[in-house]
């Protein structure tokens, strides 16, 4: 057990990654996610006596539930490696859940997709890097905690396809990652200085080299890569019209907050399939006639885009709500513009404290792209009903199998981002002051 | 600057720098340009409707509808907005037993995961990160083509557990009551009762304010309400029965019908809502700060006691907003339905736009009658949380 | 009050210590907030490098005034002039007087997010347009002259709450204020960190600058103020020196402040 270390000074949460501040101080640690993992002293025995066996009552609860717990993971355990047909998942179609079906009409390969992810992975690196470079040290078994659980899914679900090249991309994206990461801060600061414009001009190239060159080919993307194509659109582009939503909403003007009010009330009002209906079958008609409506999937974009931002704006308003007023008066009183006053002073911590619920609210974003599959789009849970149709899966009830599978995809991808989420809320410390 | 006069008054500064223009026309400016946006809109579906000769009004809505609706008596000649009631009825029948079910089992989860025992606690969390992490829509594809559509047998090999229930793949059918010729009196009684516990009720909360001893009111109300139901039903000569459905040939008479789409969409909502609730109830339990617990430790109450009056009111308290807001995401998500072929209203509203309706008219109507259950549930949370306010004070 | 108090006071008041010179005058001066008057007819007028100490209970609308001046309030009759700018709805004559008042707020309103030095720099490089070497500079000489330049590099949640209230004194000091108002810059401080704030104050005032300091610290006012406003209830009750003030007192509503808080 760690030895209670010297009286520090207070330290600000950025540079205090294992919450010794919050343990010195006898604050209560929130475990969001018990840690089921972790083993108090004494060992099992003792943890086992406690927490098990403490009373009668107890110990019905211990074998009861037991038995259950034991149940679905022995029912599980045999779907998967004995009476499963994974030949509806990895004899071929894995390309079609990946990328869609008509990826191969596009004119790119597989070659583009890598190099997207990996110009992303060192954009990744570049920011851990300069996070790095700025004090915060997270040591590699904490970040190893993290990603362990995606890692493995990942690890296991291409071991399944028994061909050794994907593993081998993986363990290089993962190498390329750490590299970045420690080569990072030996940059000259002018260049750590800009990241915030580097990493935005690498994921637009990594946009750029994904799609070729040609936006409209995004319309030929398919499975969990138009997933993740769409998740990324809609959270660039509903972030900042949600963020004006919420700055309107809180203005003292008294014309401008009712029509921000009145458009955030309607969206959430409403379920996104009517918007994604209003997107397939009326929105040519705002168009003025005669202009080409633009493809089914940048309307889809354009309406989840404008349903997200309505939550994104109750997000932010939560945030400005909670800096304090003396923010803006010492501000003011200090001679800034109002304009001023938002941008560098209420807004940058605003911002910070929304941080944790706007990544929920994104990780909602990206379940919601699986309605796609009601206006016909075949993204990770649409692609499912072409593969199904294929000649040799048709009518076989092959359905558990191919679920199984985009309920693995989805929830590796969504429980990493919650995970994440939680790293980022105790290490910022939100709510502590 | 200006010259010291004594008059109250100063100058008046340039309008361009005068604070108050500066407001206002800002905010007309903004104003304007949103009612310009919103014109051109109106102008261009205007235009488009008369080019593409779809009528411009509402009147689509008494145009027969032109199909069934499956598990109602719907005629297709009736009109499209007849359709929409039935939707709406239907919609209502999912958010009605939605609502309470994911309360309960979100509640019952959130506490599994406050327990000291490390096996309850991991069976909660199993569940909740199992539910939260994959979409709804694919619980519910799951729930329907898997577990119910494709896995329940055809009529005639049905299902049949302990005799009084069918499942099959055309429908599951349950036990229902059959009100007898002579209800009335039964249901006279049946109020009788209610008034009787409400009345020992009473009584018993007085002895307790004089003596001290615990009322258990609940227990005694109950008790009394059974009984003179029992008492009643036997005395009046049996007026409920009960129906059983049964099969006949490829036919089922009796019990009530449930349909599969409905069970399946129902239940994957309720499975996947009670999940976040289980979250809301475990954060707002957490939220209640420590120091009132050990308070209440201090005063040697029980953890029962504990519990229930000092953690759960203030708990109860914080829950109600977001609670509020996973009842409408249920009402919301209920417009999934169109996926399964259960006729809420996005379903009747797919099929009216693929018959060449008015698009933009017939979206607005969705959309409406979406607001109607938003607005209603929003109502009933706010009025909750200003009296449970008001009570604070 | 008779007419002869009533003439006392509004000599008392409207007579500007320090070199005479007026920097800031109040001119019937009343503020509304809905129905409630937090300030009745206020005349004062404060002379350069004078320190005008403002006390009373709380509610006297003693906080208002000086909010008031630099327009974080905005009255509603009367005027308010600070260096021959009036305070009007002109944006251009708020933004100048409010560079040229420095304020010190009771809960510092120090920004989390920037580093101390970045604090004290941020109104220099955005309102004065200074460039940044120039800007930082002038910051460390500010937080040198209150005894904390070691503090430059780190974030407002690592430090005291005292240094706190120095850095927020340097701040303002950093814009070359003509002006610098307290707002009970030390109500929120433990006691032990008084001092330091104090000792900064008094600095401040013996190298000549004008203050209006609202302030609970008695020892403060007969220290280094040229005169006292007493206010109650939205009025000015009673204005003195300190030691016509603290031994010889004229109102009764003055008398029975006095006699609960000595």
């Amino acid at each position: 057990m760690a030895e209670r270390p010297p009286q520090q000074p207070l330290q600000p949460p950025s540079e205090d990654p294992e919450g010794t501040l919050r343990r010195q101080t006898g604050a209560k640690e929130q475990p969001i996610i018990p840690d089921l993992l972790s083993l108090p002293a004494g060992g099992l025995r003792q943890w086992a006596k406690t927490s098990l066996f403490g009373s009668t009552k107890d110990t019905i609860l211990t074998v009861v539930f037991g038995a259950i717990l034991g149940y679905i993971a022995y029912r599980a355990v045999v779907y998967v490696f004995v009476s499963a047909r994974w030949e509806v998942v990895f004899d071929g179609p894995l390309v079609a859940y990946m990328l869609g079906n008509r990826f191969n009409q596009t004119g790119l390969s597989h070659v583009n997709v890598w190099a997207a992810i990996y110009l992303l992975t060192a954009t990744a690196g570049l920011i851990a890097g300069v996070s790095r470079a700025n004090g915060n040290r997270t040591p590699l078994k904490v970040a190893l905690k993290i990603l362990a659980a995606p890692i493995v899914g990942v690890m296991a679900v291409l071991a399944m396809t028994r061909t050794i090249t994907p593993a081998l991309l993986v363990l290089g994206g993962i190498a390329l990652f750490l590299v970045v990461r420690t080569a990072v801060p030996r940059l000259p600061d002018a260049v750590l200085r800009r990241a915030g414009w580097i990493s935005m001009g690498l994921t637009a190239i990594a946009f750029f080299v994904l799609t070729g060159g040609d936006p409209s080919n995004v319309d030929k993307f398919g499975g969990l890569l138009l997933t993740i194509v769409v998740s990324a659109g809609g959270i660039v582009l509903s972030f900042p019209l949600g963020v004006v939503l919420a700055l309107a909403r809180r203005s003292s003007f008294p014309l401008i907050r009712p029509i921000a009010v009145l458009y955030i009330e309607l969206i959430r009002g409403v379920p996104l399939i009517t918007l994604l209906f209003m997107g397939r079958f009326a929105f040519g008609f705002f168009l003025p006639p005669g202009t080409r409506a633009p493809g089914v999937i940048p309307r889809a974009i354009v309406m989840i885009t404008l349903f997200t931002a309505a939550y994104v704006a109750e997000v932010v308003r939560g945030g400005l709500q909670s800096v304090p007023r003396g923010q803006t008066e010492g501000a003011q009183a200090l001679g800034l513009s109002p304009l001023k006053v938002t941008r560098l002073i209420v807004l940058p911590q605003a911002l910070r404290n929304s941080i944790p619920a706007l990544i929920g609210q994104f990780i909602s974003l990206l379940k919601d792209t699986s309605l796609l599959v009601v206006i016909g789009i075949p993204e990770l849970l649409g692609i499912t009903e072409q593969v199904l149709a294929q000649l040799k899966f048709k009518a076989q009830g092959y359905q558990p199998e191919t679920y199984a599978f985009v309920c693995l995809m989805y929830w590796i991808i969504c429980f990493s981002m919650s995970r994440a989420s939680q790293r980022l809320e105790t290490r910022l410390g939100v709510g502590q002051r | 600057m200006s010259a010291a006069t004594s008059s109250p008054s100063s100058a008046r500064p340039p309008l361009w720098r005068d604070a108050k223009v500066i407001r206002w026309v800002g905010q007309m400016v903004v104003v304007l340009l949103a009612l310009a946006f919103l014109w051109w809109i109106y102008s261009n579906v205007q235009a488009n409707l008369r080019v593409t000769r779809l009528p411009r009004g509402f009147g689509f809505l008494d145009q027969p509808y032109g199909s069934d609706i499956r598990g109602s008596s719907f005629r297709p000649s009736q009109s499209v907005w007849e359709a929409f009631k039935v939707g709406y009825f239907n919609t209502i029948r999912v958010v009605a037993l939605g609502i309470p079910a994911c309360t309960v089992i979100g509640i019952a989860i959130g506490i599994a995961r406050l327990s000291e025992n490390a096996l309850v606690r991991a069976f909660g969390t199993l569940y909740v990160e199992t539910f939260r992490n994959i979409p709804v829509l694919v619980w519910i594809f799951l729930a329907y083509f898997v577990v119910l559509s494709g896995n329940l047998p055809r009529i005639e090999d049905a299902l049949e557990p302990f005799g009084i229930a069918i499942f099959s793949n055309r429908g599951i059918y349950l036990p229902w009551y059959e009100a007898g010729p002579d209800i009335a009196p039964f249901l006279l009684t049946a109020g009788l009762g209610l008034l009787m516990a409400g009345l020992v009720a009473a009584w018993r909360t007085k002895v307790h304010e004089r003596t001290g001893a615990p009322h258990r009111r609940v227990l005694w109300g109950t008790v009394v309400l059974l009984a003179t139901l029992v008492i009643g039903y036997f005395v009046l000569g049996g007026p409920l029965g009960m129906t059983v459905p049964a099969k006949e040939g490829r036919l089922i008479q009796g019990g009530i019908t449930v349909d599969i789409a409905y069970a399946g969409l129902t239940i994957a909502l309720v499975l996947y809502t009670a999940s976040h609730v289980a979250e809301i109830v475990r954060g707002a339990i957490q939220a209640v700060p420590k120091g009132q617990s050990e308070a209440a430790n201090a005063l040697a109450l029980t953890n029962f006691q504990r519990y229930r009056y000092v953690v759960l009111p203030q708990a109860f308290r914080i829950m109600i907003p977001p609670l509020a807001s996973q009842y409408l995401n249920i009402t919301k998500n209920s417009s999934l339905a169109v996926a399964v072929g259960y006729y809420e209203i996005t379903r009747v509203y797919s099929t009216v736009a693929n018959n060449a309706a008015p698009p933009v008219q017939a979206v607005i109507i969705l959309m409406g009658l979406y607001l109607t259950f938003s607005l209603g549930i929003s109502l009933v949370a706010n009025i909750i949380n200003r009296r449970l306010q008001l009570e604070a004070r | 009050m008779s007419d002869l108090t009533a003439d006392k006071l509004r000599a008392g008041a409207l007579k500007p210590g320090g070199t005479g010179e007026a920097i800031i005058t109040l001119e019937h001066v009343d503020k509304f907030f809905g129905d409630f008057q937090a300030l009745k007819d206020i005349d004062l007028v404060i002379g350069k490098q004078e320190v005008v100490v403002v006390i009373g209970p709380s509610g006297s609308g003693k906080s208002t005034v000086i909010r008031c001046i630099n327009h974080l309030e905005k009255h509603t009759h009367g005027r308010i002039v600070v260096d021959g700018v009036e305070l009007s709805d002109d944006v251009r004559n708020i933004q100048e007087i409010r560079r040229e008042c420095g304020m010190v707020f009771q809960s510092f309103n120090l920004f989390p997010h920037l580093t101390v030095l970045e604090n004290v720099t941020l109104a220099q490089r955005q309102v004065r347009k200074s460039p940044k070497a120039q800007a930082e500079q002038e910051a460390m000489d500010q937080l040198t002259r209150v005894k904390i330049p070691e503090q430059a590099p780190k974030y407002p949640g690592q430090l005291s709450g005292g240094q706190q209230q120095r850095v927020a004194i340097a701040r303002a000091l950093a814009m070359q204020p003509k002006v610098m108002l307290f707002d009970e810059p030390t109500s929120a401080l433990d006691p032990e960190m008084i001092k330091e704030v104090l000792d900064a104050m008094v600095e401040l005032a013996q190298s000549g600058m004008t203050m209006i300091v609202v302030t609970h610290e008695m020892g403060f006012a007969r220290a280094v103020a040229d005169r006292v406003v007493f206010m109650a209830d939205g009025e000015i009750v009673e204005v003195g020196t300190p030691e016509h003030f603290f031994e010889d007192p004229q109102e009764d509503r003055t008398k029975l402040f006095l006699s609960q808080i000595l």
